[in-house]
């Protein structure tokens, strides 16, 4: 069993961020919260999410599963309007969800589930950790867009910088310690990220002020952040890209 | 004489080729355009939709001066067993007889009613051109659509015994069936990419009331990009490839390489022109150019545009006709022999033509690569630096390769 009713735009955030990764997800329930992991196609990076109950103005649900079709809850989500609450539900004898927005009743079939994975977060020894204003991380990534293909993290003692070097240009941001909320790093770590899969990820984030990164060197990135207001929270991890070979 | 021709289906497999008029330019010898205002031939059939002016364009068959089966001279498919000196007289012999029309279906009339029933054509057909003055003007190319000869201002056209294709027809009875839909049935039924870019053009397929004329150039591409994306629907959900596997294939002083990867989709074409080549007009330089995708395809219009779609199709072809999925990436060096542009048919038929020899399989990328070095004479380092995807498969970790992964 499954009905809820959830502010558009905190399913637009769930759906943005799954979608930077999948066109389809399994969505699974419990009696007070949904979970998605998924892991893109060339396995370069996963999220991992968690909504609770409270991120939704109404929640009821049994354990179980849905996969869902990302890009026709996009187009559901286009024909609401601001502060619209979208209606959900599970019909269970034709398997589809019931969707509810405005006036209009959308039934939507759902995806098999069988060939979805649920894949495992791999352990990560992350040395450094900081906490980043999104849109400083936004800054470095529209800076580098036209530079290089490529970006690299770095976290040192004393702040955190994202380089890209290209043919002839290179550009780099900046954050000295006091600009960032918190910074743990003993020593210097650099990891090298593909800026498609790094900056769809950040453009992703629409309503986490900050978000938490944890680095290592030649090692992935771990990205956690916040959803709809602090009732669900999500995790990205990302592969690094390693030059020396 | 006998001409070897490959992997053609429908009715131009039947067709005779042997008995094609080779005119006397492809023997080396001077060819002039007739110097008459009336031109009577075969049409293989062929017509050329311009693109300038529009949505106000020349339109218009395109006839040589003399009779026969001429299905050859607009039949990219077959052109490969063939050299410059050839395929350049296939074309220079076809005369573009031009109208000025809107492209807007409804508003053709006749003469319009006649270049459809022509481009519908399942063998060549017997034309009489008039014109307002004598064909003039060289060879003209179009870079993405096959050259062509000399052309003139159409007064007249007159037709006898076009017979249609039943399944071009079919389509073109069918005004509820959207020009996508059509391409992709057209396709399925074995219709040749070529006619199915024919009959897109001559403004044959889509819904009724918004038929239009499509610049040949356009046309082309969009059948390409159409079939390739269909087709990639289905090769994103199919096994991968077991090994790493290099295809090759050389012709028209082009050498067309393709390496097949076992990962998920993704595709990149990446040419090299060396100097004085077609689009490389530089004395000393080699010019590379190339583009990319991921998994789920590309938003952005590729910058190599029409060669781009074109590999991307062929790639397409092969993996769906063999059933798996991989990463492609399509290597091209053009030499200095490769001065004239043919069209993108050279790119499409080439890698058709790679995808169905043998390749060389081997156990990794890096072996694979060492073999694609001993093939080109740019050097290794250089296509591995410039190709986003073969950087991609070297250097890229995935998620897979760390403790504790389980997908």
């Amino acid at each position: 069993m499954f009905s809820a009713k959830i502010r558009s735009e905190v399913l637009k955030e769930i759906t943005d961020v799954i979608s930077t990764l999948v066109d389809e997800a399994k969505f699974n329930l419990a009696a007070d919260s949904l979970t998605v992991r998924a892991v893109d196609p060339a396995h370069v990076a996963m999220v991992d999410m968690t909504i609770g109950k409270d991120a939704f103005e109404d929640f009821k649900a049994d354990e179980g599963e849905l996969g869902l079709d990302l890009d026709k809850i996009k187009e559901v989500l286009r024909l609401a309007r601001a502060g619209d609450v979208i209606s959900l539900e599970h019909d269970e004898d034709r398997n589809r969800l019931v969707v509810r927005v405005g006036n209009i009743t959308r039934h939507m079939a759902l995806v098999d589930t069988a060939g979805m994975s649920d894949p495992k977060v791999p352990n990560l020894d992350l040395p450094a950790k900081l906490v980043v204003r999104t849109d400083e991380l936004r800054q470095g990534i529209k800076a580098s867009e036209s530079v290089s293909d490529h970006i690299a993290l770095l976290a040192t003692p004393d702040g955190f910088e994202m380089v890209s070097e290209g043919d002839a240009d290179s550009v780099r941001l900046d954050l000295p310690k006091d600009l960032l909320d918190e910074l743990q790093s003993k020593e210097k770590v650099r990891s090298l990220f593909p800026l498609d899969y790094f900056s769809n990820m950040v453009k992703a984030l629409s309503s986490a002020k900050t978000v938490t990164i944890f680095l290592g060197n030649d090692y992935p990135v771990r990205i956690e952040f916040g959803l709809a207001g602090d009732a669900g929270n999500a995790t990205f991890l990302l592969a690094p890209r390693i030059e020396s070979e | 004489m006998d001409l070897p021709i490959r992997r053609l289906s429908g009715k131009a497999a039947s067709a005779r080729l042997s008995r094609v008029p080779i005119p006397s330019m492809a023997r080396g010898e001077p060819w002039t355009p007739p110097a008459s205002r009336s031109l009577s031939g075969t049409s293989p059939p062929g017509i050329f939709i311009g693109r300038y002016g529009y949505p106000k364009v020349n339109v218009g068959p395109l006839l040589p001066p003399f009779h026969g089966d001429t299905t050859l001279l607009d039949l990219p498919e077959a052109w490969l067993d063939f050299d410059f000196p050839e395929i350049i007289a296939f074309r220079f012999s076809l005369v573009r007889g031009m109208r000025r029309m809107a492209v807007n279906v409804s508003e053709g009339g006749r003469f319009l009613d006649q270049l459809q029933e022509l481009a519908l054509a399942a063998r060549p057909a017997d034309l009489e051109l008039a014109f307002s003055r004598s064909p003039r003007g060289g060879m003209s190319s179009d870079r993405v659509a096959q050259p062509f000869g000399p052309s003139a201002p159409l007064l007249q056209m007159g037709t006898s015994g076009v017979k249609t294709d039943a399944r071009l027809e079919r389509v073109w009875g069918d005004g509820d069936l959207r020009a996508g839909a059509a391409i992709l049935r057209l396709y399925d039924e074995g219709v040749e990419v070529s006619r199915i870019v024919r009959a897109l053009s001559a403004g044959v397929l889509g819904l009724e009331d918004g038929r239009k004329l499509v610049p040949t150039r356009w046309s082309i591409t969009a059948v390409d990009d159409a079939l390739g994306h269909r087709l990639l629907e289905d090769v994103r959900t199919l096994p991968l490839i077991d090994d790493f596997r290099v295809y090759e294939s050389v012709r028209l002083d082009n050498r067309f390489l393709v390496l097949l990867l076992p990962r998920v989709w993704s595709y990149e074409l990446l040419e090299a022109w060396f100097p004085r080549t077609t689009w490389n007009p530089s004395t000393r330089e080699i010019a590379m150019i190339g583009d990319s995708e991921g998994y789920r395809g590309r938003k952005a219009y590729a910058s190599i545009r029409g060669c781009y779609y074109a590999a991307r199709f062929a790639v397409a072809e092969a993996l769906a006709r063999e059933g798996r999925q991989a990463t492609a990436i399509v290597l091209r060096e053009t030499h200095p022999g490769h001065f004239l542009p043919l069209g993108v048919w050279n790119v499409r038929e080439n890698v058709r033509r790679a995808l169905h020899q043998p390749y060389m399989s081997f156990p990794d990328l890096t072996q694979a690569l060492s073999y694609v070095g001993t093939r080109f004479e740019i050097p290794l380092e250089e296509w591995v630096r410039q190709s986003a995807v073969i950087s991609f498969a070297l250097c890229q970790r995935r998620l897979t390769d760390y403790p504790g992964w389980a997908g």
